[in-house]
């Protein structure tokens, strides 16, 4: 519970700090942060938008580790996990398309112009799409869960090939080039402690929506086995 | 403070955001402790 | 060993003549291609389209029409009722490897009469390396037919067949279909073999890649 406060807590000040504190040309305050031309204020999304692409690459990840040990050990357990991390992976991919996509109107003048990274999270949005259409047109949990966790090793092993493709398509955008620049950082410690903090609190709220998420299902499968 | 925030409009989406996450956070508390109330009957 | 490989024909024979007795697929699949075609040649109308355009048409003409033809391939099986037959002759391996040889086939076919109607008709598209766009077009092949040889066994066992198998096969043969196209450009733009090594690296890893994880997994999707 305490724990579970303090999370709250925690992300409650890095909005704050995200948000209000000033962005000046030459730092000189510790709650200065830096200015980056070209993005100014807009830089701030750094703090709640790439979180949100962690997490969702995160969830990915963890579906599919679920989905292996599912696999191997056919514990109908692990299909739970892995469903429900997808389907919180879904919601973050939304989040953090939208909220990219928005932020890329009024910096790169359009919604949507195939970056490699917008590319790649379309693709993720694709793949969990296409986990959710398969899970809900095949009955039987078993063959549900051993054929989504299959589903979900091929999407995920096809995935790295377009850290080799997309660079031959289009040229990047994302400001990731820009705010890591030839391998120099151009943020400052504040910037960097915030962001950091961010990262590690959407995460630890990532799991706990997880925890919550699973005992839900487990709750309801353990009904489904009583009603049998 | 009415005149810092109509000239400072981030600060107002600050507020709102702040709002939001109070709002979805004392969600998520709620919800959490009707699971563990849950899983106690399901025990028994 | 060679038990599986003769089992691997086996299959490959016995699907080979049951689509030569009915023609099913192959019969529906040319007409495909020639419908889409002739949609895409009125719509061209007397325009000039550059031809790299039309080298991303023509993958669209081959990937929807891979999507229509190969979802039959472990369908019909389950529809004929034929999977308990065949879960007692063979082992799971040379099932897939028998599919996947008989997709091939057809893909192949359906592709080259796929290519050499869209270089007869198209008038903008002219291929000036062919070794490229040659070499694309049987990597492309191998590799598609890889990526939905695996989700036609999934897709067999789902109810909404046919709808959903575009559906999972579209990310998984995405990096496939970027890569093909890409090289397909480099092909009508007369860029040197060398220039499309790249493409080529990326076409034949994925297709190994994806070849290797099928042979891992199909056992566990033929089981359910």
């Amino acid at each position: 519970m305490l724990l579970k406060l303090l999370l709250g807590l925690w992300l409650t000040l890095i909005i704050i700090a995200g948000f209000s504190f000033p962005i000046t040309e030459t730092p000189t305050n510790w709650y200065d942060l830096p200015f980056v031309p070209g993005l100014e204020d807009k830089a701030r999304i750094i703090f709640f938008h790439v979180p949100m692409a962690w997490v969702t690459t995160l969830a990915f990840i963890i579906s599919l580790i679920y989905g292996i040990k599912y696999l191997a050990k056919k514990e109908i357990d692990h299909d739970l996990i892995s469903s429900s991390s997808a389907g919180l992976g879904l919601m973050f991919c939304i989040l953090a398309t939208v909220t990219g996509s928005l932020w890329a109107k009024f910096t790169w003048g359009s919604f949507w112009n195939w970056d490699p990274r917008e590319t790649s999270i379309f693709v993720l949005l694709l793949i969990y799409g296409a986990y959710f259409a398969l899970r809900s047109a095949i009955e039987g949990e078993e063959k549900k869960a051993t054929l989504s966790a299959v589903y979900a090793i091929i999407a995920g092993i096809t995935v790295p090939f377009f850290i080799f493709i997309m660079p031959r398509i289009v040229e990047g955008l994302h400001p990731n080039e820009a705010i890591v620049s030839k391998g120099k950082i151009s943020m400052n410690r504040t910037m960097l402690v915030i962001f950091l903090s961010s990262l590690s609190g959407f995460t630890a709220l990532f799991f706990w929506i997880l925890n919550l998420r699973v005992r839900t299902e487990r709750l309801e499968h353990k009904q489904s086995l009583k009603g049998d | 403070m009415y005149e810092f925030l109509s000239q400072n409009a981030l600060y107002i989406v600050l507020l709102i955001v702040l709002i939001g996450w109070v709002g979805i956070f004392s969600y998520l508390l709620r919800l959490d402790k009707k699971m563990t109330k849950l899983e106690k009957m399901f025990k028994e | 060993m060679r038990e599986s490989l003769a089992a691997t024909l086996t299959i490959f024979k016995k699907d080979l003549r049951s689509e030569m007795r009915t023609r099913y697929a192959l019969n529906a699949l040319l007409m495909f291609v020639i419908t889409t075609l002739s949609i895409i040649l009125f719509s061209i109308g007397n325009e000039n389209v550059s031809p790299e355009l039309l080298s991303g048409v023509l993958w669209i003409i081959i990937f929807f029409s891979t999507m229509s033809g190969l979802s039959r391939t472990f369908v019909s099986e389950e529809e004929r009722g034929t999977v308990m037959t065949l879960h007692l002759i063979a082992k799971p391996l040379s099932i897939y490897f028998g599919k996947l040889l008989f997709n091939l086939l057809l893909l192949g076919g359906l592709n080259i009469f796929t290519v050499l109607l869209y270089l007869l008709f198209v008038s903008g598209f002219t291929v000036l390396n062919y070794s490229i766009f040659v070499t694309t077009i049987i990597l492309g092949t191998l590799g598609l037919a890889s990526g939905s040889t695996i989700i036609a066994a999934i897709i067999a066992k789902a109810n909404t067949k046919g709808t959903l198998y575009p559906v999972l096969s579209f990310p998984i043969l995405l990096p496939l279909l970027l890569t093909v196209i890409n090289a397909t450009k480099l092909s009508v733009s007369g860029a040197q073999f060398s220039e499309s090594f790249g493409e080529f690296q990326i076409l034949i890893s994925y297709l190994v890649v994806l070849t290797a994880i099928s042979f891992l997994l199909f056992e566990y999707i033929w089981k359910e």
